[in-house]
């Protein structure tokens, strides 16, 4: 057998002071469709990075055809015919689709001669053998996402890569897309290319794939033959941790409805007719995949992107959320996904954090009161346990559990009635974890709407006491907090049987 | 406790302002000793009157940098409306006070249409204050016809601009007062918390449910109102109001804000460093006239000095980035270079 | 069609104020006075082209009129040494390259805002121009004027030069692969260090070109008159920016072409002439300047958040 294209030793990175990738073993042959598989945090976009050289691995051992590469680099891995197909496309939206093909492909000096003729020959060559009716002369702003999509791989095939990355390809793709893509994918394989290919979607993998490779956790869990498994098999690799994990025993004793939804959509989010009801003192999870529109969903109710179709009613009472004030004025509180960039500021200090949102509550007339402000941090440091050298620390010097704590405390710190989190503990080590669990229930048990959107599955499992599945924009099902994962993850990847 | 209090004195010797607070007094020194007639009281004050109208500039200009942005057109907004202010009086016959109400509330509008620009329209601060500053300093050349100028104030009016009060210069006490209502409106209140955390993080303010928009809209306003009241001083030190009142005026403020130590790209900054850059620059430009430079120098020292300040404010950030490109680096570097 | 709405409507306001003109100031239609204006725009419009690169790259660079005025003195104090013409032409254009690359160095080495430092050189050498000449004009040898040539074949060569630089300019952002790695730096930095660019280098080179084209602007007017204006140049960024903004070329960078700023140029010369013929005070130029400015940004932000939606 000859030594595999691409082969990956004990990979381990981390980030700061979460752990992304901690052991991870992967190969690839020539000709193969290899299938990565694994939850949402389990580390695939970190591997993705380290393969295309974005990240440096901690350690561990890159191998591309029997030679090891060592610092590899964005540069030296599209040298090496490593391409990626990204979900976000890194695109020039400014440019045409013609352009944006020749700009990655043309070799030579900067002063050699644009043809535009051969670019769009290119162009339409390489877009006509994968069967994309786009014109070339187009600006790749005024794509779709999936078209976009396909763009990219005409560049991939014509910078004859020989691993071809696709990073959740038909996530947005429609019915016909899809089989055209599946159909160059086929064609990648005949041609001795090695494909990773990382989706959700199980019956694309059965469909397409020649082995899977399951990750979890930031390990690989185990890589069989597609032929030698099967679905049930799979969603229990990735879901296997859930014994391994006890969380808080649910004692819900469900008020009032607080949050009522009825049909409501949002063009410009893509999410339609959503109807759910949330009680006071109870945890309602909110399952899915990445793209199903649950964090959409979250920013119609936070007033991020404002709703265009259907009935909100918070406790009782109809209304129409137009901004993040008047939702946090309404008792609304989200903690949002992308802790970095929305949920702290980073180089505030964690008191001014946790005030941000009750300014107008402790500061009264605007006026600053340390004291209050202090006093009110250290009440939230104590009861959320954050760790950090003191209400003056910078957020950016926390860890990213600690981190979500003062996101959290934040918003607790504005009284809410409803509480929406969204993916509370990815990216969080375990011990901070398992906190955030017990406060969450703790704050349901004292009478609050929790709103939890998760892609942790054993998470939504433990935590919830109901659990709303969404897919494609859309609610899909409701089920009851002892639903058992396979009923979840099915519904969550549209499987009927 | 000892060694606590003892780490706070040393952070509180390293920071930024501290060493410019020791650079301003050397400097002083300096030009203490080589011009005879630098140290006297009536040249201080001298300092101080000059310095108001730049220093007020400054002192807007603070907040605006604070919250990431930029505004070019404070110069351009102070001649106009030292024209406007000379028009109402001389032309309109309004009292020197009533004129100078009006033209605080003009001053307010130039800011509040740099503010709907922005905030509504979601235009760079860059461009549309690029625009504005062309636009302000046109419309004051166009009222005058490049040639009108207003003067023979009476001298109750310049009785603020060139003479004292309570023994300091009549302008200082306006100029403390604003910089005491700055100070204050940055430093102990929710308002200036707010800049901070749009000029860090515009998205993750509008994530706390801070109101961006109205935020903005008042750093420009504020910027305007201040112009205004720069006009009004600016007219009464000198007498007179031309079209040409306050031509690079902005440049001047822009640097006494960065050299006091508040971060270009925003969030980082304070108040008191801005006052003391204002009078790094104010000291710098009178010592060199009494050293018998030339008046030419000093703005291009100014100039000269922004850059360095600007180059200095991320040569550490350089140089870790540097160092790590190279401690990572497995591959041994060329030897030649 | 689409692809061109932007040039095509600036054109567009061009002939409707020619068709003014020449309705109701047909004096302005005359040979001579349209050579003169041409010639005396040929400058800016070297300078526009060069604008017209750096925003595309999303920059700016407000401190080209100083370094037009630094140019031009060079540049006269050597011609006044009896240098040839060519070396006096080549110098100019060389010294200007050289404060392109101070603010090149500046901006894509240390990273920081075009705007400010662009702020501070501008200060910086334009008093440093004040400081050596004292506001004394340079006074320049006769052989200097229009090139040695005679005045209107004098002015036909800098309005041919002009004319002949922006097609080639224009030409080779299309079809020279260095222009597209302009655009592409403007649109996306990042995407741009993914396909294999150097941002970076192509951000101080564009710094460095529009340095040596102010260098070459300088030479062109310093043909023109008998003296040197150490003040020369003054509010020249704003007309460039003006011309490039009007001519469509987006503030965020990536969008717009030469011809849009040809175009741009043209409206914006016909204004103070338009002016004069319909009686209205000259004064108020700079100010429409800055209107024309601020309605070009808002006409696109409207555009673009729209088609955002």
């Amino acid at each position: 057998m000859p030594a595999p294209l691409l082969e990956l030793r004990q990979l381990a990175k981390s980030f700061g002071g979460a752990r992304a990738l901690r052991g991870v073993d992967f190969d690839l042959h020539a000709g193969e469709v290899h299938a990565l598989l694994g939850e949402n945090g389990a580390g695939k976009s970190t591997l993705i990075k380290i393969v295309t050289g974005a990240h440096q691995p901690d350690s561990g051992t890159i191998t591309l055809e029997g030679k090891v590469v060592a610092g590899l680099s964005p540069a030296a891995a599209h040298r090496l015919g490593i391409a990626c197909i990204y979900q976000q496309p890194a695109l020039f939206p400014d440019l045409t689709v013609a352009e944006n093909i020749g700009l990655r492909l043309e070799p030579g000096s900067a002063l050699r001669r644009v043809g535009w003729r051969q670019r769009r020959d290119r162009a339409v060559r390489l877009l006509g053998q994968i069967g994309a009716n786009i014109p070339p002369e187009v600006e790749v702003r005024a794509l779709s996402m999936p078209e976009q999509q396909l763009v990219e791989i005409a560049c991939a095939l014509g910078a004859g890569a020989r691993i071809v990355i696709m990073d959740e390809p038909t996530s947005s793709l429609t019915q016909k897309e899809q089989h055209l893509l599946f159909s160059v994918v086929r064609e990648l394989r005949q041609n001795g290319v090695g494909v990773i290919y990382i989706s959700h979607r199980l019956e694309e993998i059965f469909a397409l794939a020649d082995r899977v490779t399951v990750l979890r956790d930031g390990q690989s869990v185990g890589t069989s033959a597609v032929s030698e498994i099967n679905e049930a098999a799979l969603i229990r690799m990735m879901v296997g941790r859930e014994m391994t994990q006890i969380y808080p025993p649910g004692e819900s004793a469900p008020g009032n409805v607080v949050l009522k939804l009825r049909d409501v959509g949002c063009k410009a989010s893509g999410v339609h007719a959503v109807s759910l009801e949330v009680r006071a003192g109870e945890v309602f999870g909110l399952a899915g995949l990445v793209g199903a529109g649950r964090t959409e969903l979250a920013r119609i109710l936070f007033g991020l992107t404002p709703a265009d179709a259907g009935e909100i009613e918070l406790a009782g009472t109809r209304l129409a959320i137009r901004s993040p004030e008047e939702a946090m004025n309404r008792g609304i509180a989200y903690v949002p996904e992308d802790r970095r960039r929305h949920g702290v500021v980073l180089e505030m200090p964690v008191a001014e954090n946790m005030t941000m949102a009750v300014h107008r509550r402790i500061f009264k007339g605007a006026w600053l009161r340390f004291g209050a402000e202090r006093s009110l941090a250290l009440d939230y440091i104590r009861d959320l346990a954050v760790k950090c050298s003191g209400p003056d620390a910078p957020a950016g010097s926390l860890s990213g559990g600690n981190q979500q704590k003062v996101s959290l405390a934040r918003w607790l710190a504005t009284k809410p009635q409803l509480l929406i989190l969204d993916e509370p503990t990815q990216g969080v080590d375990v011990g901070a974890k398992s906190e955030i669990h017990r406060i969450v229930r703790r704050l349901a048990r004292d009478g609050l709407a929790v709103l939890l959107i998760s892609s942790d599955l054993p998470e939504i499992l433990g935590m919830s006491d109901r659990i709303g599945v969404m897919r494609g924009g859309t609610m899909t099902a409701v089920l009851p907090g002892n639903a058992d994962a396979h009923a979840v993850m099915s519904a969550a990847l549209g499987q009927t049987r | 406790m000892s060694e606590n209090s003892r780490s706070r004195w040393k952070s509180l010797l390293l920071r930024h302002e501290t060493a410019l607070l020791f650079v301003v007094v050397i400097e002083w020194l300096c030009f203490n000793a080589i011009g005879p007639r630098f140290g006297t009281l009536d040249n201080n004050f001298d300092i101080l009157r000059h310095t108001v109208e730049i220093g007020l500039l400054a002192l807007v200009m603070t907040p605006i940098i604070l919250t990431g942005g930029i505004d070019l057109s404070v110069g351009s907004l102070l001649g106009l409306c030292a024209i406007l202010f000379g028009k109402l009086w001389r032309d309109a016959g309004l009292s020197p006070f009533a004129a100078g109400l009006v033209t605080l509330g003009l001053g307010a509008l130039a800011g509040g249409l740099n503010a709907s620009l922005i905030t509504l329209l979601r235009l760079p601060p860059l461009i549309v204050t690029l625009g504005t500053y062309s636009l302000f300093r046109g419309v004051a050349e166009a009222i005058t016809r490049g040639a009108d100028t207003f003067t023979n104030f009476p001298a109750s009016f310049l009785f603020l601009g060139q003479e004292r009060w309570l023994g300091l210069p009549t302008q200082m006490w306006l100029f403390c007062g604003v910089a005491v209502v700055v100070w204050l409106l940055v430093h102990r209140t929710t308002f200036g918390r707010s800049f901070r955390a749009i000029g860090f993080s515009p998205e993750g303010a509008r994530y706390a449910g801070l109101p961006v928009r109205s935020r903005l809209a008042l750093v420009y306003v504020l910027a305007g109102v201040v112009a205004a009241l720069a006009a009004i001083i600016y007219t009464a030190r000198l007498g007179q109001a031309k079209a040409d009142a306050g031509t690079g005026y902005e440049l001047f403020a822009i640097t006494a804000v960065v050299l006091g130590g508040t971060s270009i790209f925003g969030g980082v900054g304070t108040v008191h460093g801005t006052l003391l850059g204002v009078a790094a620059i104010a000291v710098l430009n009178n010592g060199l006239v009494h050293a018998r430079q030339p008046r030419e120098a000093a703005g291009m020292l100014t100039g000269a000095l922004l850059l360095l300040a600007l180059s200095a404010g991320v040569a550490p950030k350089l140089w870790a980035a540097w160092r790590s490109r190279h401690h990572a680096s497995p591959s041994p570097a060329p030897k030649s270079t | 069609m689409t692809r061109h709405f932007r040039e095509l409507s600036v054109a567009g306001a061009l002939i409707l104020v020619l068709a003014a003109l020449a309705i109701f100031a047909p004096g302005f239609y005359q040979p001579q006075p349209l050579l003169s204006l041409a010639t005396r725009e040929a400058p800016t419009l070297v300078v526009a082209c060069g604008m017209a690169l750096v925003i595309i790259c999303r920059q700016i660079d407000i401190s080209v009129g100083s370094q037009f005025a630094v140019c031009s003195v060079s540049a006269g104090l050597l011609a006044a040494q009896n240098t040839p013409t060519a070396l006096v032409g080549l110098a100019a254009i060389g010294i200007g390259a050289l404060l392109g690359a101070i603010n090149g160095t500046l901006i894509a080495g240390l990273r920081l805002p075009s705007i400010v430092v662009t702020l501070a050189t501008m200060v910086t050498w334009r008093e440093a121009l004040r400081l050596q000449r004292q506001g004394a004009f340079v006074n320049l040898p006769d052989r200097l004027q229009w090139l040695g040539l005679s005045q209107s074949s004098g002015q036909w060569v800098l309005v041919a030069a002009a004319v002949a630089l922006l097609a080639a300019l224009g030409l080779a952002m299309r079809h020279v692969a260095a222009g597209r790695f302009v655009y592409a730096v403007g649109t996306d930095a990042e995407a741009a260090r993914l396909a294999g660019m150097r941002p970076q280098l192509v951000t101080f080179l564009t710094f460095v070109f529009m340095g040596a084209l102010t260098g070459l602007a300088a030479m062109m007017n310093v043909a023109q008159s008998p003296q040197v204006d150490p003040k020369s140049g003054t509010g020249l960024e704003l007309k460039a920016i003006a011309a490039v903004v009007v001519g469509g070329v987006a503030i965020s960078g990536g969008r717009g072409t030469l011809w849009g700023v040809f175009v741009g140029l043209l409206l914006l010369a016909c204004v103070s002439p338009a002016l004069t013929h319909l009686h209205v005070e000259a004064y108020w130029e700079k100010a429409i300047q800055g209107a024309i400015i601020l309605l070009a940004v808002v006409a696109d932000g409207v555009r673009t958040r729209k088609t955002d939606r």
